[in-house]
C-alpha cells in the first residue's frame, strides 16, 4: 500500500512541480533556509492585514518580524485559513504562527506555546442603535464570533485557556444562536447593517472592535470585557531547542520594552503586561 | 432559432402588448416602493416630498418609469437588430453601473487598490488558471483513450477516476489535497495543491469532452488507418486526433473560462489570487464592497474578452470545415 501511494503522488506531485520538503527539525530547517515562515492572517487589522503599500502590516508583524531579527534571519508570511493553523500538523509548511493565538487546553495538543507575547481583553459589541446596557442584555439573542477561536468557545461556554496568570472569568452572556463566520472582517459588516438585521451583537478582541469603530463602524463596545486571553505564538509539536529559542526570545523582549513599544505602536496601550 | 418567413404584424403594434407592458412594470414598479428614492427626489416637484408622499409617491414614480419603459420598448423596435443589441447592451450596463453607484463606493480606495490587484491577483489567478487548464488537457487525453480502450483495467481506473473528481465539490477537493497529501508526508505548498485540485478536477471533465471529441470520428477511419497498416499512436496522431480537435477546442475553451471563476476556490488555502485579495484588501479600512465589486468586474471583463476569442476560435473551426 505504501508503496502505491508513493508511486501515485510521486507522479502527481511531479507534475505540479511541488516541493518535497519534509517535516523535519524545525530549527535547523530554519537555520539553513535563513527564512522564518510565519503564518498569520491577513484579514484581522490591526493585528495583521494588508497595508497601503500590499504588504502585511500590524503588531502580530511586528511582532515576527522582530523575532525573524533576533534570530537572524529573514522573515516570510503566508495567509492560510486559520483553521488549518489551529489543527496543527503543518508538516513544515510553516515554522511558526504569530497570529494571536490564545492557548487552549485542546489546541495544546497538537501545538505547542513557547511564549505570551501580549493580552488582550475580548469584548462584546453592539450596533449604536442596540438597546442593550450590559453583557447580559444579549442572553438569547443572536451573537457573531469566528470560526473555532476563543471568542466562539467563550460563547459556547468551553473556553479553557491553558496558561500561567489569567484572570479568572465567568460566562456572563448564554446566547439564542451563535452566528460563526470563518471572517471575523464579515462579523463586523453584518454588524454595521443595523440592529438585530443579521447580528444583535458579536464578540472579538477589543482592539479590533476600536479599529472598527475608528475606521466608522456604526457600532459600540458593550460593558466590560468578557474574559482577557494570553496571546502566544505557536509552533508544531516537537522541537524542543526551537521552543527553548522562542522562549528565551519572547522574555527577552517583554524585559527590554520592546512588546510594550510595538504595542503602543499599534494600540496605543500597553498590552504586553496581564495587569491591566 | 429559425427564421419565420411568415409575414407578421410586429409585436409593438398590438396595443394588448403595449398595455401588458405598461400595467405590468407600474406595477413591478409600484411594488419595488421607490417612491422615497433617487427617483422619487426628481419627481418631487409633481408628486410631493417624497419623505411624505407615501403610497402615492411610489405610485406616481412606478407610472412614470413604466412610460419611459414602454416608451423605450417602442423606440427600441424601430431600430436594426444590431442596433437594438448594443442600445439594450448599454442601457442594461448603465443600469448596472447605477446601481453600483448608488452604494456609495470611495473610487479613490478602488484606484489605490486596483493595480495591486491586477497586478498580483489577476495574475496569479491567471497562470493557476493556465497551468491547470494545460495539465488537465493532458490528463483528458489519457483518461479519454482509457475509457475508450478495450482494456477492463484502464477503463476501470478512468472511469473511477471522473466518477470520483466529478461527483465531489472542487471547495472539498482542494481541502482535501492541501490537509490530506502532508498525512503521506508529502508537504504541498498552496499553489500547486491549487493547481493540482484544479487540473484533476477540470481533467476529469475534460475526458468526456476528449471522450466525446473522439467518438465522433467514424468507424471507417480507423478502418482506413488499419488498412494503411497504421499503429495505434500513428492512427491517433495523424488520422483521429486532426479530426476530433475541431470539436475538442471551443468546449475546452469554455472550461477555461469556468475554470478561471473556480480558481477563486483556492483563496480558502491562503493563495492571494484575485479573490483573496478581493475578501483581504478592503478590510483595514472597512471598505470590502469596493474590492467585491472591483474584483467582480475584473472577472467580468475578463470572462468577455475570453469569450470574444473563443467565439474566434470556433468560427475558425466552422470555416476550416
Amino acid at each position: 500500500m505504501k508503496i502505491i501511494q508513493h508511486v501515485l503522488f510521486t507522479f502527481a506531485l511531479a507534475l505540479t512541480g511541488a516541493n518535497f520538503a519534509l517535516a523535519g527539525d524545525t530549527l535547523d530547517r530554519v537555520k539553513e533556509a535563513g527564512v522564518l515562515k510565519v503564518a498569520t492572517d491577513a484579514d484581522w487589522a490591526p493585528q495583521s492585514f494588508l497595508n497601503d503599500d500590499n504588504e502585511m502590516d500590524g503588531f502580530d508583524v511586528d511582532v515576527a518580524k522582530e523575532i525573524a531579527e533576533r534570530m537572524g534571519i529573514e522573515v516570510e508570511f503566508v495567509t492560510p485559513d486559520w483553521t488549518v493553523i489551529t489543527s496543527g500538523n503543518w508538516a513544515g509548511r510553516w515554522d511558526i504562527s504569530v497570529g494571536s493565538m490564545t492557548p487552549t487546553a485542546e489546541r495544546a495538543q497538537v501545538l505547542e506555546f513557547p511564549g505570551i507575547y501580549y493580552y488582550t481583553p475580548a469584548s462584546f459589541a453592539v450596533h449604536n442603535d442596540s438597546s442593550a446596557q450590559t453583557k447580559t442584555d444579549l442572553n438569547g439573542k443572536k451573537i457573531g464570533a469566528c470560526t473555532a477561536c476563543t471568542y466562539e468557545f467563550y460563547l459556547q461556554h468551553d473556553l479553557n485557556i491553558d496558561a500561567e496568570g489569567v484572570p479568572p472569568f465567568s460566562y456572563d452572556v448564554t446566547p439564542g444562536e451563535i452566528v460563526s463566520m470563518q471572517d471575523p472582517a464579515i462579523l463586523f459588516d453584518n454588524l454595521r447593517l443595523g440592529d438585530g438585521v443579521r447580528l444583535d451583537g458579536m464578540i472579538d478582541s477589543l482592539p479590533a472592535i476600536r479599529a472598527a469603530i475608528e475606521n466608522g463602524a456604526p457600532i459600540r463596545v458593550l460593558g466590560t470585557p468578557a474574559f482577557y486571553e494570553p496571546l502566544a505564538v505557536a509552533i508544531d509539536k516537537g522541537d524542543e531547542e526551537f521552543h527553548h529559542a522562542l522562549k528565551d526570545i519572547i522574555q527577552l523582549m517583554h524585559r527590554d520594552g520592546t512588546l510594550t513599544r510595538i504595542s503602543e505602536k499599534w494600540y496605543g496601550i500597553d498590552y504586553s503586561q496581564s495587569s491591566n | 432559432m429559425y427564421a419565420d418567413t411568415v409575414a407578421q404584424d410586429r409585436l409593438v403594434t398590438k396595443p394588448g402588448f403595449l398595455l401588458a407592458c405598461f400595467f405590468l412594470s407600474s406595477a413591478g414598479f409600484f411594488f419595488a416602493g421607490l417612491g422615497d428614492s433617487f427617483f422619487g427626489h426628481l419627481l418631487a416637484p409633481v408628486s410631493g416630498d417624497p419623505e411624505t408622499s407615501g403610497r402615492f409617491g411610489d405610485f406616481a414614480v412606478a407610472v412614470t418609469l413604466a412610460m419611459l419603459f414602454t416608451a423605450n420598448v417602442v423606440a427600441l423596435s424601430f431600430v436594426p437588430w444590431l442596433i437594438q443589441v448594443v442600445l439594450v447592451w448599454l442601457e442594461l450596463l448603465a443600469l448596472f453601473l447605477l446601481f453600483f453607484y448608488s452604494f456609495d463606493l470611495s473610487i479613490e480606495f478602488i484606484e489605490r487598490k486596483i493595480w495591486f490587484m491586477i497586478s498580483r491577483g489577476l495574475f496569479t489567478t491567471l497562470y493557476v488558471s493556465a497551468i491547470s487548464i494545460a495539465i488537465a488537457s493532458a490528463i483528458a487525453i489519457v483518461g479519454a483513450i482509457a475509457k475508450l480502450s478495450s482494456n477492463g483495467f484502464a477503463f476501470a481506473i478512468a472511469s473511477f477516476y471522473t466518477s470520483f473528481f466529478r461527483g465531489l465539490p472542487l471547495l472539498m477537493q482542494v481541502y482535501l489535497i492541501y490537509l490530506g497529501l502532508p498525512q503521506l508526508g508529502y508537504v504541498v505548498d498552496a499553489v500547486p495543491a491549487g493547481i493540482l485540485a484544479l487540473s484533476l478536477c477540470y481533467g476529469a471533465y475534460m475526458t468526456e469532452i476528449f471522450r466525446a471529441g473522439i467518438e465522433s470520428i467514424h468507424k471507417g477511419q480507423w478502418e482506413a488507418a488499419r488498412a494503411l497498416g497504421f499503429r495505434f499512436p500513428t492512427t491517433m496522431r495523424k488520422i483521429i486526433l486532426p479530426q476530433a480537435l475541431p470539436l475538442i477546442i471551443p468546449p475546452t475553451g469554455n472550461q477555461f473560462i469556468a475554470m478561471l471563476k473556480d480558481s477563486s476556490l483556492v483563496s480558502v488555502i491562503g493563495v492571494w489570487e484575485l479573490m483573496f485579495l478581493a475578501r483581504t484588501l478592503g478590510q483595514k479600512e472597512f471598505r470590502h464592497l469596493e474590492m467585491l465589486i472591483t474584483a467582480a468586474l475584473i472577472y467580468w471583463v475578463l470572462t468577455i474578452i475570453l469569450e470574444v476569442i473563443q467565439a474566434r476560435i470556433e468560427r475558425h473551426y466552422r470555416q476550416k470545415k
